[in-house]
């Protein structure tokens, strides 16, 4: 009785306590759901982007730049793959071993390496665009903590060749010069950016879905041929070496497409070093610099005046003796001339002869023709800084600035304006927009825009063309000024320049000559048109002793690379090509 | 099964019928940590054996194992442990022992705990911990008549405690020492041990244990991490900051099974100490909240067994078991959740261990035994 009572009171007591303890445990997985609902609904966002700042990284990367091709393909610029090689410093458990290690590899001293390798930073970069082999030899070293970004390097293969039409790219990707500039919205590879989830090891464990659209840059086919480009910057580089000018420039135009086929510049500039060149090489001068074009502007006054039909190729005009004055000045001819046809005007480059044909004409209809050929305007070109170069309004000219400008002074114009002015003679009078990318292609290859050849206007009508043909082809004949263009077997059709060049005070230099040359061939059916601008030429100044050979090597080459038959040797032609048939 | 049957005559009771109120929770669980297992794991597995269910797999085995034993050992009348009292304690003292041997035992992560055989480790604390149950059990239920004698109801088993505590100290495990003094404590508490004992033993161990934690370079840091872990982001405060950001990321619904980001090298031991944190990042708050309530299944069903029994014996070893689960759940997940210092404990049923589950399979086993046998006085 008494141990039966006692049992079930210890039992009693037992299972009080018990219960007591069942209860102490439960409220101990309450306290643990309570924080884990504290920590995970309360506390959540603090704490998840907290872990999500450690483990998550935005990746921003560039697909590969387009490819510039010449218009027979010939690669310009492309875009190689190269590695960059960076570091973790802090999973880099031995920086002296490892910089002994990497020095026999990298261009880098053992301090600088070592100074890199133990700062005390997430990533460092170690060297730039390193090769794809010399970055293999560095993976196989297996080297904890180094990290190896792969990349995009600009390589123009051919280096200076057509450097400032080219332009370049910077480390970045970015076209800062330049085609590369002007086109970079195609060129550019889209850049791509998702987000990467690495493990604590820096692995990256997670990437986003890349987006399907394509990254890499589309391709430019250009109008330029790199040999016809070759040989005017050869050609360039030998008159202003020859003449000791300052620089020199070319363009070559296929004058009824509009099509250039080459832009030189001398002194030449490698896009590859760019860095290593004065700012001053890297313009396509040809396109943004405006110049005085001096006699060359006769041209285009006489066609004014044919246009105007107050002159035919045979009106007499008394050229004064070589001291002509008007509205306060006096004009001189270098050569004085007495009384000459319009056309002896323009073959001798008279400039009393030019300004008494614009005196006729008269402002108005002067600048009307000038504003058809396209000066004071921008030509459109797909080239970025284009100058519109400066022909003021009529109304505010002054006599002598009318007569200034009839023979190209007082007014400035670009070399592609120039060209362009010249092409639409030997066209028919049709002046066509300039274009240098013919095409823009996608990664395969595959055509998806393309830059057709288009028409600006007519500038002059078909009579005055034929007149001014003929009038340009006298120009380089014996007698007249430009008989230095002219490559045997070819009509040549151009006209000269000698333009002293104005100084910062406004006023022109003795001494300081631009010599220019401009025309095409061969004269029926013109293949191209040339201009050549040689700047600050020494030991001569005339356009048609320094620039007309330079105009002469251009076109005599290019005919040569391009198989245009010359007039003369036709017959000669024919029967080569004959012989050869019977041969084979 | 021939036992089997021996023990349905000496019982006298059909006892196929299963404890569901046991058996459902504990599978859930085993079910819930096989699957977590394989998602904390398999990006370590992979890189540690270029396997990503070397874990998961081993952990499968290891359940299926475990279920069977569990089943099996339900079948065993739960008195037949009595008279084994001393010999299971033998065995864990000779295995702890044999753990220090040199070249017996086998060293990870700076401690000496593992015994391997023939490929398989063992853990002799698990299993100690097993023996401790019923030697308390076993003691106390002896004892009952004199238990509030000094001597006799408390210091006996206090110096058990302490030869089990001087062997594991040396491997060293000082979470396993503590958890096995506080599950001794609370069955003393249940075995009616008077409470003056209790209390003032333990205001007696405190400033031995202030002096083990002061003494010991490495627990005393826990302790400061504890106390302020994102002072420590990059040294040891790292797991739990970890930890803590994984149940931060999880919100209410979790990210999802496999999404976690935590157990990717960020959490040290995902699989292991750390597998209520990636419960809690991939299912979020709801997942935590399914796990305790499992687990307070558990805890109110052993609960219910204990208080049941008429027999000491039985009602202890059933509080014992209980309680040992409910502890270890609930310093494992105070440690997940910042509440507690780190300690190496894992969470039953859940964490990657093969000795864990067994020896907590057999524990479930043996409570069911006891909750089966209510029938007899």
């Amino acid at each position: 009785m008494n141990w039966t009572e006692t049992g079930k009171t210890r039992i009693k007591r037992r299972n009080r306590r018990i219960l007591f303890l069942g209860c102490v445990f439960t409220i101990l997985y309450i306290i643990i759901g309570v924080k884990a609902f504290y920590i995970q609904i309360i506390q959540d966002v603090n704490l998840s982007k907290r872990a999500s700042s450690e483990y998550k990284k935005a990746v921003k990367c560039k697909g590969r730049r387009g490819t510039i091709y010449d218009v027979n393909m010939k690669e310009l610029v492309i875009s190689t793959r190269v590695t960059s090689i960076g570091a973790h410093p802090r999973r880099i458990s031995h920086p002296d071993r490892i910089a002994g290690e990497l020095l026999e590899h990298l261009d880098i001293s053992r301090r600088t390496l070592r100074h890199q390798l133990a700062r005390d930073a997430a990533f460092v970069w170690m060297e730039r665009d390193v090769s794809p082999m010399q970055a293999e030899m560095l993976k196989k070293l297996d080297i904890q903590g180094l990290a190896y970004i792969p990349g995009y390097c600009r390589v123009y293969p051919n280096q200076t060749l057509a450097g400032q039409v080219l332009g370049f790219s910077g480390v970045d990707g970015n076209g800062l010069e330049g085609l590369e500039y002007y086109y970079d919205d195609y060129l550019r590879g889209s850049q791509k950016q998702w987000t990467i989830a690495k493990d604590a090891l820096g692995r990256i464990f997670h990437r986003e879905a890349e987006s399907p659209f394509d990254d890499e840059g589309s391709n430019l086919i250009l109008t330029i041929d790199s040999t016809i480009q070759f040989i005017a910057e050869r050609a360039l580089e030998d008159t202003v070496r020859q003449y000791q000018a300052k620089s020199g420039m070319a363009v070559a135009m296929v004058p009824q497409t509009g099509a250039i086929r080459a832009i030189a510049y001398y002194p030449r500039f490698d896009p590859n070093s760019f860095g290593d060149y004065s700012k001053y090489t890297w313009r396509n001068r040809a396109i943004t610099d405006p110049f005085e074009p001096g006699s060359v502007m006769k041209v285009f006054t006489a066609a004014a005046a044919l246009e105007s039909g107050v002159y035919s190729p045979q009106s007499l005009i008394d050229c004064e003796d070589g001291s002509y004055r008007t509205g306060g000045h006096v004009i001189h001819d270098t050569h004085p001339h007495g009384l000459i046809t319009f056309k002896e005007v323009v073959q001798f480059s008279s400039n009393i002869g030019a300004a008494k044909i614009a005196e006729r004409v008269g402002p108005k209809r002067l600048d009307h023709t000038l504003r058809e050929f396209g000066f004071g305007e921008k030509t459109g070109i797909d080239c970025p800084g284009e100058t519109a170069g400066r022909l003021r309004p009529f109304q505010q000219w002054r006599t002598i600035d009318h007569a200034n400008i009839a023979f190209g002074q007082g007014i400035s114009v670009s070399a592609i304006q120039l060209i362009n002015a010249v092409s639409a003679i030997a066209n028919q009078g049709v002046m066509m927009k300039p274009r240098i990318v013919k095409a823009i292609t996608d990664k395969n290859g595959r055509i998806i825009d393309t830059n057709e050849p288009e028409v600006r206007r007519r500038a002059v009508s078909t009579r005055t063309v034929d007149i001014m043909k003929d009038i340009m082809f006298s120009v380089t004949s014996k007698k007249g000024t430009g008989s230095r263009a002219v490559p045997s077997g070819y009509k040549v059709c151009g006209k000269t320049g000698t333009a002293q060049k104005i100084n910062s005070r406004g006023t022109y230099e003795n001494c300081e000559y631009n010599a220019v040359f401009v025309g095409f061939s061969p004269k029926e059916s013109p293949k191209l048109a040339v201009i050549v601008v040689i700047d600050e030429p020494q030991k001569a100044h005339y356009g048609g002793v320094v620039a007309a050979p330079a105009f002469r090597k251009i076109v005599k080459e290019s005919f040569n690379y391009l198989d245009i038959p010359p007039y003369q040797g036709r017959r000669h032609y024919n029967v080569a090509i004959k012989s050869r048939k019977k041969g084979a | 099964m021939a036992k089997a049957k021996q023990a349905q005559k000496t019982q006298k009771m059909p006892s196929f019928a299963c404890d569901y109120t046991l058996l459902v929770p504990v599978l859930l669980l085993v079910g819930i940590g096989v699957a977590m297992i394989y998602s904390a794991s398999c990006e370590i597995a992979l890189k540690q054996f270029g396997n990503e269910y070397y874990f998961f797999k081993k952990q499968l085995i290891f359940a299926g194992f475990g279920i069977m034993v569990m089943l099996l050992i339900r079948f065993f009348p739960y008195r037949i442990y009595r008279p084994l009292t001393y010999l299971f304690l033998a065995a864990a003292i000779i295995l702890l022992s044999a753990v220090l041997v040199n070249g017996v035992g086998q060293t990870a992560g700076g401690a000496t705990r593992w015994l391997r055989l023939k490929g398989v480790s063992f853990q002799p604390t698990e299993f100690a911990k097993l023996a401790l149950i019923i030697f308390m059990a076993y003691s106390l239920t002896k004892k009952q008549d004199r238990i509030e004698e000094l001597n006799i109801g408390f210091l006996p088993h206090v110096l058990i405690l302490s030869l089990l505590s001087v062997l594991i100290i040396f491997q060293p495990d000082f979470g396993s020492i503590v958890f096995m003094w506080m599950l001794a404590w609370f069955v003393m508490f249940a075995g009616r041990v008077r409470i003056l004992h209790l209390a003032g033993a333990f205001f007696l161990v405190l400033p031995v244990a202030a002096y083990l934690i002061a003494n010991s370079a490495y627990r005393l840091k826990r302790l400061l991490i504890f106390l302020d872990p994102w002072r420590y982001p990059l040294d040891e405060g790292y797991q739990i900051i970890h930890s803590l950001m994984a149940f931060g990321s999880g919100g209410l619904l979790g990210k999802g099974f496999g999404q976690g980001y935590q157990k990717l090298f960020y959490l040290p031991a995902p699989h292991t100490d750390f597998i209520f944190s990636v419960i809690g990042e991939e299912g979020g708050w709801l997942w935590v909240l399914i796990v305790l309530i499992l687990y307070l299944i558990i805890l109110w069903r052993g609960i219910g067994i204990a208080r049941s029994r008429p027999d000491f014996f039985g009602s202890l070893l059933a509080l014992g078991i209980t309680v040992s689960i409910a502890l270890q759940a609930v310093v494992n997940m105070g440690v997940n959740l910042s509440l507690l210092p780190t300690k190496g404990l894992t969470l039953p049923f859940l964490s990657y261990g093969g000795t864990s589950l067994m020896i907590n399979m057999v524990l479930v086993g043996i409570l069911m035994n006891i909750g089966a046998s209510r029938a007899e006085k």
